[in-house]
């Protein structure tokens, strides 16, 4: 199994690379990467263009699908402790562990209200069966925390789950 | 007529808008699309597309507030029709400027970009511009 608790950062944030944020992140931790997981971007030139273009000076930006990605980061690469791995949603989030990239932490950076979804903290909402697949995580020993910058409060998810 | 379509975080967009019109009266072809706190990138996506829907196909300038924000994350995509052109760090300079320059306008490529730079030549740091001549005024008052 690969040594996957190297990886700097698993987040989930719908939003992918939004600036001001990923700013923050990276007074806090020295990333030099970010990786974009997602089927959606990777088969979308020109939305990893626009990506890409606002990403913060000196880190590499890369785009795969979530198949692809867990073959990539499931080898092993120098920059695997400064690398951020960015997520769209929880099923994303149990793809990518089921399909063998055993993270210990998860993020959860930010998941926008949507039609079934609700609020869980702060920006953060889900629907019914992404908190099914977040308490999976959890029972798998995933260390899951509701934080959007470093800095700000957080919430662990687990002293979240039993209310929900 | 070239359509205005402020697309930012919050009700800035409809703050200029009141701005521009407290300055240059009531104007047309114009509108702002806000992200508001907990929304999904997918559903201001939406919100976007069924603001411009009236306006597809007519030429259009998107400004929008922050460069790398959702905002720009979402509605750069419009530049992939033709007759759209996006600007980002949207200010009431550039918004007053494009109201009233946009029927004169050579064309839609060089009014965006005469308008990215009057919003750059608004920026002024006035200490440096003004110092001095505060300074002696404070000694004499």
């Amino acid at each position: 199994m690969s040594v996957i608790e190297e990886l700097g950062l698993v987040r989930i944030d719908d939003r992918l690379i939004h600036g001001q944020v990923i700013a923050v992140w990276c007074k806090h931790q020295p990333f030099t990467r970010i990786v974009i997981l997602d089927d959606g971007v990777a088969a979308d030139q020109f939305m990893q263009d626009v990506l890409r273009l606002s990403a913060p000076p000196g880190l590499q930006v890369e785009v795969f699908s979530i198949a692809e990605g867990i073959k990539v980061l499931s080898q092993d690469t120098p920059a695997r402790r400064t690398t951020m791995v960015l997520l769209k949603s929880p099923l994303a989030a149990k793809r990518l562990y089921e399909g063998g990239l055993k993270y210990n932490a998860l993020n959860i950076g930010g998941i926008g209200h949507a039609p079934g979804r609700k609020n869980i903290f702060k920006n953060i909402s889900a629907s019914a069966e992404e908190i099914v697949i977040l308490k999976e995580l959890l029972k798998q020993g995933v260390k899951i925390t509701l934080l959007t910058v470093p800095g700000e409060k957080s919430q662990a998810f687990s002293d979240l789950a039993g209310r929900l | 007529m070239i359509n205005i379509v402020i697309v930012t975080h919050g009700d800035l967009g409809d703050a200029l808008i009141r701005a521009t019109e407290m300055i240059a009266g009531p104007s047309e072809g114009l509108c702002a699309v806000s992200l508001m706190p907990g929304e999904s990138p997918e559903g201001f996506g939406d919100k976007l597309a069924a603001a411009l829907q009236p306006i597809e196909g007519q030429e259009t300038i998107l400004l929008i507030d922050l460069f790398g924000g959702t905002p720009y994350n979402v509605a750069a995509r419009q530049l992939l029709k033709e007759n759209v052109e996006c600007l980002t760090g949207v200010n009431l300079p550039m918004l007053l400027e494009l109201v009233m320059a946009r029927d004169n306008a050579a064309s839609l490529a060089e009014l965006a970009e005469s308008i990215t730079q009057k919003g750059q030549e608004s920026i002024r740091n006035l200490g440096p511009m003004l110092g001095r001549k505060r300074s002696n005024e404070s000694v004499s008052a």
